[in-house]
């Protein structure tokens, strides 16, 4: 296979060398004309068709330079001679366009946008000196071109698992949906979708992202210094911005992977007015697992889909509108009779407006939905529905003065409103069902935040960057809050009585300022210092006593027992740009405190508890690193290596000793994991075909080991004591994909073919480790692991 | 529902295999395991220290012996124990003796080495009136094998009391069985290998300890409080002989506290971990035995004090969907152990 591959690589580099002579194109047909030869040139971008109003064509022998029209077209008079056209546009590749003009005529020239230009690929933007001048601490983005330079996660670019491939962000493992940025749990991060939040982005438990990449422009994560605009969660915030269809012309893209497959349509609904995306992707496992021989698995059933559509009206030049509908949906079926699903469903509407050259406006509005169930039909007295889910409803307001280019401030509100349904069994055997129909109390809740930014240079060397955000709580009724004896433990047996609190009553009330400062030292064009500080507040909690998102996890909002989680971050780096930005490099240093993160009491009975405090300790966070990071942006070879020396412990403070956990000192949280290695890289093979690999490399995140075995009714058990004191062995994993680029003569059948191999040397990381122990053999360990074979996708990928 | 996800994450990407890893040599603990209840008979306690976890040898869990056992009551009443001489480390209250629905009792251990044990009291709850016993075969199929496993599940309808939280537990004592075998097929052994048929026995009755490494049966009344609901109370794994004809089994369900429900589902948590994805994390089971001597010494295991009631229950192969194979035994029945060739005294299915 390796030696096929490699001798497709070299035929086809041979080819693209083979086409780099210059051909000089003769326009006209050659009547002898001398002068006054008319010539009408057209530009367009090369994907998407449409004209590009502005560009430039410079002729250096004239010394000329002309600006396109409104339909990208320019009328070029000439006298016959050998002309070196030289088409720009911002933000795309230069053009060279070499003619003979010997009689009036046309060309269509096809510009690509910087990112697709396939000899120097830029990654992270447009703006090579950014990550020095920017007061931006600690804030990503990614073009989705960009991450499609990655190797592909079972045929497509998955936007969790990329983000996992940055300095300070980690998974749990390979099946884990959540990911951990600076030590933060899985729900310290906001991941929101057109600025609506996004509560479980998974398909297949974890193994795919639900966020389709053809729906998004760009993917920015905020993992340091958060802009004060942002609040509600402790660690991260990860931004995704929906991509509109074209105004101008209809198009679409289809792929179809040995896993799944996905269609979308974009185009005017309006021509020049209003554009429209809408698609759909959906998975069919289902055959493979049909096909497998355990009787159990054939009749299971997992099946997955998201669907998009966004409508886009740009009504004025300083005014657009964008509406974005977003749904994910899975569901699994095991033979038994169990299925468990989930959906998230979300809405948002957004108003930009530039109101003047100096006042720009965004106002949102945003509806999101997250339900998940557990049904059990096994068609006997004991069938039941467990449904739960959260539902948000919020609105935010954001407006920039600009001073100047290097002066700006931004003020802005937001508020939301929060229902959690944490929880409800509904008997589907009818009368005579054995099983009481039981339901937890929802939650009810309101976040407001209002928050003021100024961010502004002094001279080229100092950038300052300064903001507060005052968030508020409200945890409302209707509810019935138990009451327990003061110094006791908050247990079942300690509670005392219960108030009852009405529709719309004020249970508990939570506010706080979030201040977020960074400074900006620059000792030179391609040097910088940058301090960061800030603070979150989150009313929030995930909890879970898996170690991924899971259908049986509860989101609990902070109420009179369990308060918000506060997270102070205290951060420092240091970039140095080499060769003219085509070398990044940064060493970043950080420390976070993390108040009232939940840990749980052994055996905690999370499912269907209307007590849930009686099972949660209050616990502190700590998390501190370093992170290392090199990256190469353009070349041939572009990519990055970073490394990350981190630790992220936990420790319960409580005066009874029943509550205690590892003795009251610090212990590693099930996310810790110090050492982490990552190294990518894409190679241009050719123009239309590159390589890319990406190996990681992280410590075994901690777990614990028994300390002794002992024998109870029947059962050899394992007693254990200390939390997270071992850890399961190192991960690696090596993944490689290789892809072509097949752009055809014509408007149709431009497409990418993808072939990836994940877990390249087919190495068993495990997940977990777990302790069993069988009659008639001792007692021993067990791994378990996710992608315990290399697991190759093929994808193809069409625009048209 | 555990089982299948992780079947399933396995079978689509994954795998299970054993894994070596080093455990640090831990400490052996003493560990108490004991019932009462307020059926009079003789009541165990049974006392181990248990061992390092991932020790290769197996039965290192060993019993304590010559230790003073006595339970008392919340009135001042002490029963002393005796340990059995045939079976160490296990201590028998009297014959007769019964505890009483809402008293409380503690369990009290001194070892020969001088230190002392105790329990927290346990209060005895009310026992709930078992309405009906039913049972039927239950198929679990195993991967790669054509043939699945299977076994007999026993469920229970109970009337739950709606004016308090209940918890139940359920408990197997000894079975008997009707034992076929086929003496007319014997063979002498090796390296003979003739056939010498035999002329008796066919039919004996074999009696055997409650089936063993049992899944624990508990439930607590969250769900069906004041509700008449059936609930399943044990599993018998068939091992191609149990149900060849008519299989008998004791068994018990007892009213225990929330504690000791805990504890138990502590104990079921851990003893159905499947390594899937969705495991729980490992939890400290932790139980209600405390030392008197050092507060911080760990002791495992749980004295337990519950209302039982028992049932019997005949399970007869003409009334089961699915049996395995017969595995046939080709001598006298007589030969197995714990077989009788008379039917018990009280047999009557």
């Amino acid at each position: 296979m390796k030696k096929l591959i490699l001798a497709c690589l070299i035929l086809l580099s041979q080819l693209a060398l083979a086409q780099t002579e210059v051909k000089r194109e003769v326009i006209g047909r050659d009547v002898g004309q001398l002068n006054g030869i008319k010539i009408s040139a057209r530009v367009i971008d090369e994907i998407t068709g449409e004209a590009l109003v502005g560009a430039t064509v410079s002729l250096p022998e004239t010394d000329e330079v002309f600006v396109s029209d409104n339909n990208g077209t320019f009328e070029l008079v000439l006298e016959r001679a050998e002309y070196n056209l030289v088409f720009r546009y911002v933000g795309y590749e230069e053009v060279q366009y070499p003619i003979t003009a010997v009689g009036d005529g046309r060309i269509l020239v096809k510009m690509i946008q910087e990112d697709f230009q396939l000899e120097d690929v830029v990654i992270f933007g447009r703006d090579p000196d950014k990550n020095i001048r920017s007061t931006d601490m600690g804030a990503v983005t990614l073009s989705m071109n960009t991450l499609k330079e990655l190797p592909p996660f079972l045929g497509e670019v998955d936007i969790i698992q990329s983000m996992a491939t940055l300095p300070g962000v980690t998974q749990v493992g390979e099946a884990s949906a959540g990911l951990n940025v600076r030590g933060g749990g899985a729900d310290q991060n906001l991941i929101q979708f057109a600025g609506a939040p996004v509560y479980n982005p998974t398909h297949l438990f974890g193994l795919f992202t639900s966020f389709n990449p053809d729906f998004v422009n760009q993917v920015t994560l905020y993992k340091s210094v958060i802009p004060a605009r942002f609040g509600g969660r402790g660690s991260s915030i990860l931004d995704i911005t929906p991509k509109a269809g074209s105004v101008d012309k209809w198009g679409g893209d289809l792929m179809l992977s040995n896993y799944s497959g996905k269609l979308s349509l974009n185009g005017p609904l309006v021509k020049n007015k209003v554009s429209v995306r809408g698609g759909i992707r959906g998975s069919y496992i289902n055959w493979f697992l049909n096909s497998l021989s355990n009787p159990d698995l054939k009749n299971s059933q997992a099946s997955f889909y998201d669907a998009n559509l966004i409508i886009s009206a740009p009504v004025s030049d300083n005014n657009e509108f964008t509406y974005s509908f977003y749904t994910s949906y899975d569901d699994f079926g095991f033979a038994s009779d169990t299925t468990i699903s989930w959906r998230n469903t979300s809405h948002s509407l957004q108003w930009k407006s530039q109101l003047t050259p100096k006042i720009n406006l965004e106002a949102l509005g945003y509806y999101s939905q997250y339900d998940y169930s557990i049904f059990n039909e096994a068609g006997s007295t004991n069938d039941f529905d467990l449904n739960s889910g959260v539902k948000d409803i919020g609105g935010k307001l954001f407006l920039q003065y600009a001073f100047s280019e290097t002066n700006r401030i931004t003020i802005g509100g937001d508020y939301k409103q929060v229902e959690i349904q944490p929880g409800e069994l509904i008997p589907t055997s009818g009368p005579e069902s054995g099983i009481l129909p039981q339901k937890v109390q929802d939650e009810f809740g309101t976040e407001a935040g209002v928050h003021f930014q100024h961010e502004f240079e002094l001279g080229e060397k100092v950038g300052v960057s300064y903001g507060l955000r005052y968030d508020t709580y409200q945890y409302l009724g209707p509810r019935t809050v138990r009451e327990y004896a003061p110094n006791q433990p908050i247990t079942d047996g300690s509670a005392i009585g219960e108030t009852t609190y009405g529709d719309g009553d004020q249970i508990t009330t939570y506010d706080g300022l979030g201040p977020r400062a960074s400074l900006r030292y620059s000792f030179n064009k391609s040097t910088s210092v940058k301090l960061g500080y800030n603070k979150m507040y989150q009313f929030i909690h995930l909890i879970s006593n898996t170690a991924t998102i899971a259908p049986t996890d509860v989101w609990k909002l902070s109420d009179t027992f369990i308060e918000p989680q506060i997270v102070d971050q205290y951060s420092l780096g240091f970039y140095k740009n080499f060769k003219g930005n085509i070398f990044e490099t940064s060493v970043e240093v950080y420390y976070k405190d993390q108040e009232n993160v939940v840990e749980y009491k052994d055996g905690a009975n999370l499912i269907l508890q209307n007590h849930i405090e009686t099972e949660l300790v209050p616990a502190q966070g700590q998390a501190y690193g370093v992170e290392l990071y090199v990256k190469k942006n353009l070349g041939r070879l572009t990519g990055w290596v970073s490394y990350t020396y981190s630790r992220s412990l936990r420790r319960v403070i409580t005066p009874y000793e029943e509550e205690i956990i590892n003795d009251g000192e610090w212990f590693a949280s099930n996310f810790d994991k110090p050492h982490v290695l990552t190294l990518i890289g894409n190679y241009k093979v050719s123009t239309n075909t590159s390589i890319s690999a990406t190996f990681g490399y992280s410590t075994g995140r901690p777990v614990t080991f028994p300390e002794a075995k002992f024998d109870f009714s029947g059962n050899n058990l394992a007693y254990f004591n200390l939390r997270n004191e071992e850890r399961i062995p190192d991960f690696h994993r090596l993944d490689m994909s290789v892809n072509f680029k097949l752009k055809g003569n014509g408007r149709f059948f431009d497409g990418d073919w993808t072939f990836a191999i994940l877990n390249v040397y087919g190495r068993k990381n495990p997940f977990s480790l777990f302790f069993v122990d069988e009659a008639g053999a001792p007692p021993q360990a067990l791994r378990l692991a996710i992608l315990g074979v290399p697991l190759p996708s093929l994808s193809y990928a069409l625009k048209f | 529902m555990k089982k299948y996800l992780s079947i399933l994450l396995v079978a689509l990407m994954g795998c299970i295999d054993p894994f070596e890893v080093e455990v640090p040599e831990g400490p052996q603990y003493l560990t108490v395991e004991g019932y009462i209840t307020n059926l009079p008979k003789a009541h165990e306690v049974r006392i181990t220290r248990g061992d390092t976890y991932g020790s290769v040898f197996e039965g290192l869990v060993r019993p304590v012996r010559e230790a003073t056992v006595v339970i008392r009551d919340d009135q001042g009443n002490v029963t002393f124990l005796q340990e059995d001489l045939d079976n160490r480390g296990s201590y028998f209250t009297p014959p007769n003796y019964q505890a009483v629905v809402g008293r409380s009792y503690t369990l009290q251990i001194q070892l020969i080495d001088g230190r002392v044990y105790t329990s927290l009291p346990e209060r005895v709850g009310a026992p709930t009136e078992i309405q009906n016993v039913s049972y039927q075969s239950v198929e679990i199929p195993v991967e790669g094998e054509v043939n699945p496993d299977s076994g007999v599940q026993l469920l229970v309808d109970i009337d739950d009391p709606a004016d308090e939280n209940n918890f139940y537990f359920w408990r197997n004592s000894d079975a008997t069985y009707v034992l076929l075998t086929r003496p007319d097929l014997f063979v002498t052994p090796p390296p003979e290998r003739r056939p010498a048929p035999k002329d008796c026995c066919f039919i004996c009755w074999r009696n055997e300890p409650a089936p063993g490494n049992q899944s624990i049966f508990i439930a607590n009344d969250d769900n069906f409080n004041g509700l008449s609901t059936q609930l399943p109370a044990a599993f018998i794994p068939d091992n191609g002989l149990r149900f060849a004809d008519t299989y008998r089994i004791d068994f018990s369900q007892i009213s225990i506290s929330q504690e000791a429900f805990r504890f138990l589902r502590l104990v079921k948590q851990q003893s159905e971990i499947s390594g899937s994805v969705f495991d729980p994390p490992p939890a400290r089971i932790t139980g209600n035995m405390i030392s008197l001597d050092d507060p911080d010494e760990i002791v495992l295991g749980y004295f337990m004090a519950g209302g039982e009631t028992t049932e019997r229950v005949y399970i007869k192969k003409s009334e089961l969907d699915f049996v395995q194979p017969e595995a046939r035994i080709t001598d006298d029945c007589r030969v197995v152990e714990g077989a009788m060739d008379n039917p018990p005294l009280d047999w009557n299915p």
